[in-house]
């Protein structure tokens, strides 16, 4: 099958417990990731939204797997831009090694069709959403640069 | 016969300057690189070797300065000294964003299924990882060797 995929690895120095929480928690995620906000009951088969500051949902899906604190699976669509959402459910996967001291952090973001957009839009989105969160746990401060809603975040 | 890349984006709170002193500083490099720095005098055409200082002859990677453009632009070839051969060519790309530096590392012409592909494409994303970890907080991740 023709699939379209992202996957970057990035190595924490952390416990597996934190970053799951700075994975999952608002109060974490809006300070990484574009002050967005997460919605879920986080069971499998719950629904997953991710939500602007002004409330509108900028992803949304469904919880296909969760095995605290080592591996997330969600069911994610694009709602914002037409032409995104019309590509469908893309599958995005946080796994979670501890490593010596530090924690492996896998994203794996695939689509299964040839040419995604979305995944094209994602591979410039990830490195500094990743990049803020390494230096929010590891220095108490994300980068500045992902820090605030920009409208057409992660690249999208 | 199948040649490979792999691209590594990150971005780091730093400077240009301070990344490239660290990469290119043993003093610095040893610190986050498992023990080891990069050795040159980073003139086009001049030798490089990723080993420990004083000790070229055990260097685990050898090659050429191809370009040498401080602080934005350094192009290295690579090669397993076991393997002359089989040359591969990595690029350091810096580029400053408010106040941090966006980091593009290609590194490219690599033999599909070599022990270099292997090393690499585990070694890459820890060795910049660790290089991120030691510019913002002062240490780096790695204590040996990430190819072991």
């Amino acid at each position: 099958m023709q699939k379209s995929t992202f996957m970057y690895v990035t190595y924490i120095r952390t416990t597996p417990e934190k970053l799951w929480a700075a994975l999952t928690k608002p109060e974490f995620t809006r300070q990484y990731f574009f002050n967005t906000t997460q919605e879920s009951d986080w069971k499998p088969g719950a629904s997953w939204k991710m939500k602007a500051p002004d409330g509108s949902t900028t992803d949304g899906g469904e919880v296909l797997e969760i095995d605290p604190p080592r591996r997330l699976v969600l069911k994610w669509r694009h709602e914002l831009k037409p032409e995104l959402t019309a590509e469908g459910y893309s599958r995005m996967t946080y796994s979670l090694e501890q490593a010596g001291a530090s924690v492996k952090l896998t994203v794996m973001h695939e689509m299964d069709k040839a040419g995604s957009k979305l995944i094209e839009g994602v591979s410039g989105g990830w490195p500094p959403i990743l990049a803020s969160l390494k230096s929010l746990l590891e220095t108490g401060q994300p980068l500045e640069e992902t820090r605030h809603w920009k409208g057409g975040c992660k690249g999208e | 016969m199948k040649k490979l890349e792999l691209v590594y984006v990150t971005y780091i709170r730093t400077t240009p300057k301070k990344l490239w002193a660290a990469i290119t500083e043993p003093k610095f490099a040893s610190q986050y690189w498992a023990g080891r720095g990069n050795i040159s005098d980073w003139k086009k055409g001049s030798p490089w070797y990723h080993s420990e200082e004083g000790k070229l002859d055990e260097a685990c990677v050898v090659g050429e300065v191809l370009e040498s453009k401080p602080p934005k632009r350094l192009v290295l070839s690579w090669a397993d000294p076991d393997s002359p051969k089989e040359i591969s060519r990595v690029t350091f790309e810096l580029e400053p964003h408010d106040d941090m530096v966006n980091l593009r590392v290609t590194h490219n012409q690599i033999k599909a299924g070599s022990e270099t592909a292997k090393n690499v494409s585990r070694g890459w994303p820890l060795v910049l990882s660790s290089l991120k970890s030691f510019l913002e907080t002062g240490k780096g991740l790695m204590v040996s060797c990430g190819h072991d």
